[in-house]
């Protein structure tokens, strides 16, 4: 008995160790530390785009002059923007020279945000929610969808550097969960669009992705045909005279 | 008991009023009948705590009385200054509250959350070091709920930290290993993976274990702050969060060795004293530091003979508490090059090792063979002030007064201190609102006193000019030229930044050591004395006007009057006596002087010499330095000397007894009443001796300025002396960090 | 005492027997040396081992004798030192040891097998009194011929004259 029991220790062990030896989930693209390649090293010359030069301007207007730093994270979305969804580190010390800080303060905040991806992604990065309401509608199955369509493992960018799939966290639309955003880096900073895509199915996700490849435009929101926004199925079934005012405060009073 | 105990509780305001003698005997506990526990159960409310002290003798300094508020610790009171925090409260009522992130020299971060306390009317406990302490605050430091927080807090800490304490070097002076005895659980609950983190290159003086840090952010604050490299950064979030420089990027501050004392865990330590010892094991000696003239308090840590590391000391009058990579890592040098026999070179020109008889001997004949006139001695950059005393009276007895130190030029004039010593003081400067630095680098030459100048600068909003050949600062300057045409505009008013140094209430003008080794130095300090005079530097309560020396002997070796007769006495010399000093020019000398070379290393000094006889190091002997501001400290021997090497002073009254010329001393305390006729500042310990007299009452100077600009001081800030000369971790710096 | 249970042996074996198995044991060796002294203990020894089990014999040859029956208990265990003229106590190597003192029921030959292979050190006896050249000094020792150098400085070399 004890020695089934010790042998049956010994084998969880072995299982816990055999585990992949990063302890925690990483939702971000990249290590946080920078390995030189030839893509990305501080020595590439990377500077804002002339139209971009006026939006820069125009985003540290918006803080007062001695406090310009504060302008780091909309700078940061800019230049990913600009640079095709990801932030080599040319760029974030092109950022650190328009704020006038060291750059290791900005190497903190990208470090920081899951959002600013600092490796390679796809043209269309499509970021799947797996936070607990999607994950219990499904939003497993659907990453998986995803990844199998396009043939890629999480945070890679498919051959054609069209895709990659990334997770993300919770984007806050849990009533028509699950669902996935596409961030759309294909037309620079001026057709960025980040729209989200919801109800999905893993068959509407394939559909998705190759109305993307094809270019066509489709409706961001619910994909349920059978719903409105996020109004339930068929209509509503509540609330359907005007709403009261409530019983207890005179409003007309005050 | 507790029965016993609620019942003696409620009988208490009967036995108050003394009528407890029959109640007692319902109690049927037999131990509540004893005298103690009776005793016990009548103790007062109040807990009978010693008297309390602050914590490491906190001081309280009150701008203004009236603004003092009064708080609780623990039921007593404390009257503190407002705007202190609600830890520097509990320190000053010697309640010492747990920390890591909290560093009283750096800004607060308040993220490591040990610091918890109970504050009364408030729902959780508050981080003490982030919270400002209100008037009539009640503060419980010792209460259950401030005890859990503590240990959920090192639970949370001790989650990802490694359990490598036997084989990590700062295992024994760890703050996680106290706290965590002191403050933690004795078990955790967690059971998953620990994280692990790639480890950092920082350079060869600091070696980083990444997996051990604890994000307390103190080495980020530091870098930021204090040393002024911004390339430290808390990268990632969560549990991924780790401290790193994102690019890969050495740290190239002369400050770097201080973020391995300001790390509460072992993530940074010293990558020489990796693995080399135990801080158990290790003996402390008190001292100072001589590799610059600003004498730093250091503490040599030594096994055995074996000097194994110098860390800072605390003097808020110099130092703080960092120190330069130069002074902490220097100490291999005292091991390797070392001179430890007398040697004697022959007629082929080789060194044979030689009695202390023979070569004290040998040394006298030459020296009595000599005329008066060609007779020099030197003293090194890092001669003590006895030995240097020795040195003057025993060539003073041969009759030639050719005696001075090196670094203070051919004429040096030790007529008016404050023509040599910084009037403004180190902790001075901090009140400056301006700063003008003459011909001076202080980041290589004085990293202490730049350190002091960048706090300002960050404090105040502090203005700085630069006057010299274009070098880097860690702080916002300006350059405004490189040599004394420069300053003949700033005298004559002409220079814009003139109004910038009448404006400041508090102007410091700082002239670097190096222009005394200029021809033009009098019409120099003549025209910074003009400045100075023009902009009100010079105030009955405040002396603005510097001279930042290059080296620990320069002070005490003017002090003591050790100035050459004449300017060109070196070319005549036949006999020369090097106590120490290697970075004299030579090459004038005539070829059939006789050099003695005395010292520690054998340096630049010693290819030249004759005879060498072997001294001790500044870890070795107990002897006396004046630092830049003056400021009399002295050394104490932390580890025996090496070989047959004897202390400085005592080589020259043995060779004064040998020649004939007997010292009237010869003990140290001997050697100190002699001082003490020539200077008796040198005696208080400790203490800093303010010039007397200012640059008003100096002779009119009729020399003009030559147009050469200023040159830099120091070449490489690794390597200054012998002893830093001689050492590899030093040559390994200056290879690495200094490359352009 | 010693004759009698000589009489005993000779008796229940033989004389033949008797005088080969002292033979071998070494006992014309120990007649050669002309020490009587310890050809009576080799002998006694002999006679002592009888009707007792040989346990174990180590690898310098020293032989563990036990004799449950008719023996006080605690002198029940012996041992028969292979060298029979200068024998001592530290001759035992540590695996035998605390089955000779009843530390352990495990003979020597049990305890070996727990013998880590990579770092456990040789036995070896004591050698005190044996000469200085037998005698292990540690690294430090002034006697030892391979002391460690302890100076912690490096002299500077006057190599480079000019």
């Amino acid at each position: 008995m004890l020695a089934r029991l010790a042998a049956k220790r010994l084998l969880e062990i072995r299982q816990v160790f055999r585990q992949s030896p990063q302890a925690s989930r990483s939702f971000s693209t990249a290590l946080n530390y920078h390995i030189d390649s030839p893509d990305n090293n501080p020595d590439l010359p990377w500077e804002f785009s002339e139209g971009n030069k006026a939006k820069v301007k125009e985003i540290l207007s918006h803080y007062p002059s001695n406090y310009k730093q504060s302008a780091v994270i909309p700078l940061l979305d800019l230049a990913q923007q600009q640079h095709g969804g990801w932030l080599p580190v040319s760029a974030m010390n092109a950022v650190a020279k328009v704020i006038d800080v060291a750059p290791i303060r900005v190497y903190e905040v990208s470090t920081f945000y899951s959002m600013f991806n600092r490796s390679k992604v796809g043209k269309y990065h499509l970021l799947v929610c797996g936070t607990t309401p999607c994950m219990i509608r499904g939003s497993r199955e659907i990453e998986d969808a995803l990844l199998k369509h396009l043939g890629v493992k999480r945070n890679e960018v498919t051959k054609d550097g069209l895709f990659s799939v990334g997770e993300m966290e919770c984007m806050g639309c849990c009533v028509n969960a699950p669902m996935i955003t596409v961030a759309d880096y294909s037309n620079g900073s001026e057709g960025y669009t980040y729209n989200y895509y919801e109800d999905v199915t893993p068959k509407r996700v394939v559909e998705i992705v190759e109305m993307l490849r094809r270019g066509e435009k489709l409706p961001p929101g619910t994909q349920n045909p059978h719903r409105i926004k996020c109004g339930p199925e068929g209509g509503n079934t509540t609330l359907l005279s005007e709403p009261k005012p409530p019983s207890c405060r005179d409003l007309d009073a005050c | 008991m507790g029965l016993g105990l609620l019942a003696s509780r409620a009988m208490r305001p009967l036995r108050n009023s003394h009528s407890s003698v029959f109640l007692r005997t319902i109690v049927s506990k037999p131990e509540l009948q004893s005298a103690e526990s009776s005793a016990a159960a009548q103790a007062p409310p109040e807990p009978d705590l010693p008297p309390r002290t602050p914590v490491g003798g906190a001081r309280i300094h009150f701008p203004n009385p009236e603004d003092a508020i009064e708080v609780f610790v623990d039921g007593y009171p404390v009257k503190i200054p407002k705007g202190m925090t609600v830890l520097q409260a509990c320190e000053v009522a010697g309640v010492d509250i747990p920390r890591f992130c909290y560093h009283s020299r750096l800004s607060i971060a308040g993220n490591c959350r040990m610091c918890l306390v109970e504050v009364e009317k408030s729902p959780k406990p508050v981080a003490s070091c982030a919270m400002p302490a209100l008037p009539g605050m009640k503060i419980k430091t010792d209460t259950p709920v401030a005890k859990k927080a503590r240990e959920g807090v090192m639970e949370f800490l001790l989650m990802n930290h490694p359990l490598d304490c036997p084989i990590c070097d700062q295992g024994g002076e760890c703050d996680l290993q106290d706290q965590s005895m002191a403050f933690g659980s004795d078990r955790g609950r967690f059971t998953e993976m620990k994280r692990s983190v790639v480890d950092k290159n920082l350079g060869p003086l600091v070696k980083t274990v990444m997996t051990r840090c604890i994000q307390c952010t103190r080495c980020v604050r530091f870098a930021t702050e204090v040393a002024g490299v911004q390339d430290l950064g808390m990268l990632g979030r969560g549990s991924g969060e780790e401290i790193g420089t994102y690019v890969e990027k050495l740290m190239t501050s002369e400050l770097s060795g201080n973020v391995i004392d300001i790390c509460p865990v072992g993530a940074l330590t010293s990558k020489p004293f990796a693995f080399k010892a135990r801080n158990w094991e290790l003996k402390g000696t008190e001292t100072i530091d001589v590799t610059d003239a600003v004498g730093s308090n250091i503490r040599i840590d030594s096994r055995g003979p074996e000097v194994m590391r110098i860390v800072p000391r605390l003097n808020e009058d110099i130092n703080e508490e960092w120190i330069s990579d130069k002074t902490r890592f220097c100490y291999d040098g005292l091991k390797r090059q070392r001179l430890n026999d007398p040697m004697i070179r022959d007629a082929d020109g080789r060194f044979k090792a030689v009695t202390w008889r023979d070569a004290l001997a040998v040394v006298a004949e030459v020296a009595l063979q000599a005329k008066p006139e060609e007779i020099v001695g030197i003293a090194g950059r890092l001669s003590d002030a006895e030995s240097m005393m020795a040195l003057k009276d025993l060539l003073n007895r041969m009759g030639s007064n050719n005696v001075w130190c090196e670094g203070t030029g051919t004429q040096p004039s030790a007529d008016l201190r404050s023509g040599y010593i910084m009037n403004t003081t180190i902790s001075g400067l901090e009140k400056a609102d301006v700063f003008l630095l003459i011909g001076t680098q202080p980041r290589v030459e004085a990293a202490m006193v730049n350190a002091r100048i960048r706090k300002t600068v960050r404090a105040n909003n502090a203005k700085v000019a630069y006057i010299g050949p274009a070098t880097d600062f860690n702080y916002d300057h300006q350059h405004l030229g490189t040599g004394p045409e420069t300053l003949t505009e700033l005298a004559e008013g002409r220079h814009p930044f003139c109004s910038a140094i009448s404006n400041a209430k508090n102007p410091v003008i700082i002239v670097g050591a190096g222009l005394f080794e200029r021809e033009d130095k009098d019409a120099i300090f003549a025209t910074v004395e003009a400045i100075a005079k023009k902009h009100n530097v010079i105030r009955p309560d405040w002396n603005g006007l510097n001279v930042l020396l290059l080296n620990a002997a320069q002070a005490a070796a003017l002090d003591l009057g050790l100035v050459p007769e004449s300017t060109n006495s070196i070319e005549s010399a036949k006999f020369v006596y090097l106590m120490g000093a290697d970075d004299v020019n030579l090459d004038k000398l005539p070829n059939d002087a006789f050099v003695v070379y005395q010292g520690h290393h054998g340096d630049r000094g010693v290819y030249r010499a004759n005879i060498i006889l072997p001294a001790s190091a500044f870890s070795e002997k107990e002897g006396t330095y004046v630092n830049t501001e003056g400021c009399t400290q002295q050394t104490l021997p932390a580890v025996p000397t090496v070989g047959d090497a004897r202390d400085d002073w005592k080589i020259i009254r043995a060779l004064s007894e040998v020649a004939g010329l007997t010292l009237p001393y010869d003990s140290v305390g001997g050697i100190r009443t002699r001082i003490r006729t020539v200077a008796p500042n040198l005696l208080n310990v400790d203490e800093r001796e303010p010039a007397t007299f200012g640059p008003s009452v100096k002779p009119e100077v009729t020399g003009k300025m030559d147009t050469t600009p200023f040159k830099s001081a120091v070449e490489n800030f690794y390597m200054t002396d012998s002893i830093t000369r001689a050492s590899k971790i030093m040559a390994q710096c200056s290879a690495m960090l200094l490359k352009k | 005492m010693a004759m009698k249970s000589a009489l005993k042996a000779i008796r229940e074996r033989g004389l033949g027997t008797f005088f080969r198995e002292l033979k071998e044991e070494g006992f014309l060796r120990a007649l050669l040396d002309g020490n009587l002294m310890s050809l009576s203990l080799l002998l006694q020894t002999k006679l002592h081992n009888r009707g007792a089990t040989l346990v174990g014999v180590d690898k310098f040859g020293n032989k563990y004798y036990e004799k449950l029956e008719g023996t006080q208990f605690g002198r029940h265990r012996w041992v028969e030192y292979a060298e029979k003229s200068r024998y001592n106590a530290s001759q035992v190597p540590a695996e035998w040891h605390g089955w000779l003192h009843f530390i352990t029921d495990h003979t020597g030959d049990e305890l070996l097998m727990l013998k880590p292979k990579r770092y456990g050190v040789e036995h070896k006896e004591n050698l005190s009194g044996e000469g200085e050249e037998y005698i292990y000094h540690s690294k430090g020792h002034a006697l030892n011929p391979w002391q460690r150098d302890w100076s912690r400085y490096q002299p500077w070399q006057p190599t480079k004259t000019e």
